[in-house]
């Protein structure tokens, strides 16, 4: 019977080795993005042959691949390869795991405890374990009074809330029963995940149909997807996009009775511009959505880059235009701290 | 007790079962995945039941991949379980056993 | 004559203990022991999973006649107390300490084993002990090792580490063990005791495991540790005895039936006296022709 062990990439030849067994599984793409934040790869050998093998990369499974022509079955080793996985991380008190596969795979884990979050043409993404997208639902606590009413959406990073997403939520506050407004949990950006729901929820505290939430593991920035199993970048974009509009279209829309999503027009980004088409695409048959074109402030556009290259440059002045009075607050008071955080390599072109 | 951490035993494997425990205020729910649910559904929910009351355990959410695991299987995981949700893995609760 | 009930121990099989199909189907191969494993086979962080398996496992799962041993964490591990206390509370028939290196660490365990037994109302004294012999230590200290205790049945040489530590590794010719496979073998005849041989691992290599067998059988072991179910054919072969052996130890068996009708103390065969080895000899042959199913219930051979 073989046992598990564990597989050091920073090995060539047991890169080498790893990498030719899952090129045979049609598993070719070993971008940086996709290789660097491996944490643990492990396999099982046969007589001294990779027979099976899987990744971890924080609380997501990838890269599992099972070779069809062994002593035991291939559902043995598959099923003993995961379980070595979850068990692991459990072990790490991660206990809430994502999996993003191909398509044909995705009953192969459901059948090992997974259950699919949504589907793509390319992919699939799949979680398992708790807490669960029916408890993260469940905790945002939807009023059961908002039948048949008109409840907007939107998602935001806000790194920093400004006039703009200012300008988006009022828009949709005047339009709707109830605003919904997700931020994007993940703590990547120039400003925490705690500064950034702050500042949202001071700068939209006048508007009393807002409910301001964390957008949890499932409203994340979809570039954040794994795609190991996908070639061309123009399919991962289309497949990383129709994810995000999948879980939002079969979760998050029927439990919060949601009926329209506001998004910002975006003029400059053509990923982000992608993003719009793909949700406007698979999202208009069931809820409307609703385009909003960037506000303007003396003839240019607000945008949150904007922001962080002016703290960059400590343009306080220009900061003071394109920003609610309680975002401006903050910077100014917190100025040394920003700008030693990008001193100390936080890019701030990114989103 | 209460369960303040999750915890999981088990696994994905032929004859087994795996077995999350997770903290919950809303009693004891079972979140069960079989291929012999329709049989033996029951029986699997009354094995974990019984060992969560000796423990005295009355809030926790138990996710359960079943593989075809024996009674005993079950028995044991849950209390693997249990014990290392209540942070107790050394001192294992020989009244319960 | 208590030899005529003596057990068998031809085939001890390890199973992995924290594995339910295995531990599941133990009893269905037909071992004369089996070995459930908290120790190698068991990786760290699900010795506490193992434990509980193991211990459910022999509370519900029926495995015949089998004896049953557990080979728990060793001395030097943090996992020793805890399965030695579970394996009582189960009821093992022997309890296996690996790594053994004096006699003062069966003393040990023999203390912890009373000690339990008395916390779960076990009758004490009832669960037995083996020993494994992993070093050279181990070796030097054999015959107090086997005779450190009423309990113990049995004493079992393990060639992986053993050979580690005699900076060597094993040889297709076994010549490397030779020394330690007959220290252990006197130690166990020595104290009245078992003695096991190692596993040999190399399941594609058949007619090395058969030479491995048959010198073992030679020598004088009572049997084999055995990692692989298929193994215990192999062994059991080995072990049956002739046609010839059986018709000659009926003889002696019909020998002794006589004096004891007669009334005399004395064995006699073809008019010259039987003496005690070979009353012991002939039973040990009926016994391992019995288990192989090579005689009727008269003990008449049974022509195949």
């Amino acid at each position: 019977m073989p046992e598990i062990e564990s597989l050091d990439l920073n090995k060539q030849s047991v890169k080498i080795k790893w990498q030719n067994f899952l090129k045979k599984r049609g598993i070719s793409n070993f971008a940086d993005n996709e290789i660097t934040n491996i944490d643990t790869t492990i396999g099982l050998f046969e007589a001294n042959s990779l027979i099976a093998t899987g990744s971890i990369a924080g609380n997501v499974i990838k890269y599992v691949a099972v070779e069809n022509e062994t002593n035991e079955s291939k559902g043995a080793l598959f099923n003993k390869i995961v379980s070595a996985l979850v068990s692991c991380l459990a072990n790490q008190g991660i206990f809430h795991i994502f999996v993003f596969t191909k398509p044909e795979y995705s009953k192969t884990f459901e059948h090992v405890g997974f259950s699919l979050l949504a589907t793509s043409e390319k992919g699939v993404i799949l979680e398992k374990g708790m807490p669960d997208i029916n408890s993260y639902l469940m905790a945002i606590n939807a009023s059961s009074k908002l039948e048949n009413k008109k409840i907007a959406s939107i998602v935001m990073n806000a790194n920093p809330f400004t006039k703009g997403h200012r300008f988006l939520v009022e828009q949709a506050a005047l339009e709707n029963d109830l605003v919904y407004v997700f931020v994007v949990e993940q703590d990547v950006s120039l400003f925490t995940t705690n500064e950034r729901v702050k500042l949202v929820k001071q700068g939209v505290s006048d508007l009393t149909n807002v409910k301001v939430v964390l957008g949890g593991p499932y409203m994340v920035s979809f570039v954040t997807f794994p795609a190991y199993f996908i070639n061309s970048p123009i399919d991962i974009i289309d497949y990383q996009t129709t994810l995000d509009a999948q879980i939002f279209k079969n979760w998050v829309v029927p439990q919060l009775k949601i009926t329209s999503r506001y998004l910002g027009c975006e003029p400059f980004s053509k990923t982000t511009k992608r993003y719009n088409e793909i949700l406007q695409q698979q999202l208009s048959d069931v809820i409307s959505i609703k385009i909003i074109e960037r506000k303007m402030i003396d003839a240019q556009i607000i945008s949150a880059t904007k922001i962080r290259l002016a703290i960059k440059e400590t343009d306080l002045l220009l900061i003071k235009e394109l920003v609610p009075l309680t975002t401006f607050k903050f910077i100014k008071n917190n100025l040394n701290i920003l700008q030693e955080r990008i001193q100390k390599g936080q890019k701030i072109n990114g989103n | 007790m209460e369960i303040k951490k999750s915890a999981l035993a088990g696994t994905l494997e032929s004859s087994d079962v795996q077995i999350l425990l997770s903290p919950a205020t809303d009693g004891i729910t079972i979140d069960l995945q079989s291929d012999v649910k329709k049989q033996f559904g029951d029986q699997i929910e009354e094995t974990i039941k019984k060992v969560l009351l000796s423990y005295k355990i009355e809030n926790v959410h138990v996710k359960v991949v079943d593989k075809g695991a024996l009674d005993m299987v079950i028995k044991a995981r849950t209390i693997t379980a249990v014990q290392r949700a209540l942070d107790i893995v050394d001192e294992p609760q020989w009244e319960v056993l | 004559m208590n030899q005529q009930n003596e057990r068998l121990r031809r085939t001890m099989m390890f199973v992995p203990g924290n594995n339910p199909a295995m531990v599941k189907d133990a009893g269905i191969f037909g071992a004369d022991s089996i070995m459930f494993d908290l120790e190698d086979a068991v990786a760290m962080t699900e010795k506490d999973a193992a434990r509980y398996l193991v211990f459910e496992a022999l509370q519900t799962i029926d495995y015949g006649n089998a004896e049953l041993v557990v080979r728990i964490n060793g001395l030097d591990t943090p996992y020793y107390e805890n399965d030695i206390k579970a394996m009582v509370k189960a009821g093992i028939d022997v309890i296996r300490l690996p790594k053994v290196e004096s006699a003062e660490m069966m003393h040990t365990l023999e203390k912890l084993v009373a000690d339990a037994e008395k916390n779960f109302d076990r009758e004490v004294g009832t669960t037995k002990l083996m020993a494994a012999i992993e070093s050279a230590k181990g070796v030097v200290h054999a015959n107090e090792i086997a005779a450190a205790s009423k309990r113990m049945i049995g004493i079992a040489l393990s060639a992986e580490d053993y050979t580690t530590d005699m900076k060597t590794h094993r040889y297709p010719d076994g010549q490397e063990l030779l020394y330690a496979r007959n220290v252990i073998l006197h130690a166990a005849r020595a104290a009245g005791i078992a003695a096991f041989d190692t596993v040999f691992t190399n399941m594609d290599d058949e007619a090395g495991f058969y030479r491995e067998t048959e010198l073992i059988h030679q020598l004088g072991f009572d049997g084999k540790s055995l990692v692989n179910p298929r193994q215990i054919a192999m062994v059991n072969k080995v072990y049956q005895p002739t046609k010839q052996e059986i018709e000659k130890a009926q003889n002696v068996i019909a020998a002794i039936e006589e004096a004891r009708l007669k009334g005399s103390g004395v064995i006699s065969m073809n008019g010259q006296m039987v003496d005690r080895p070979v009353v012991l000899r002939a039973q040990r042959v009926m016994n391992l022709a019995n288990a192989a199913n090579l005689v009727d219930a008269e003990g008449n051979y049974i022509e195949k």
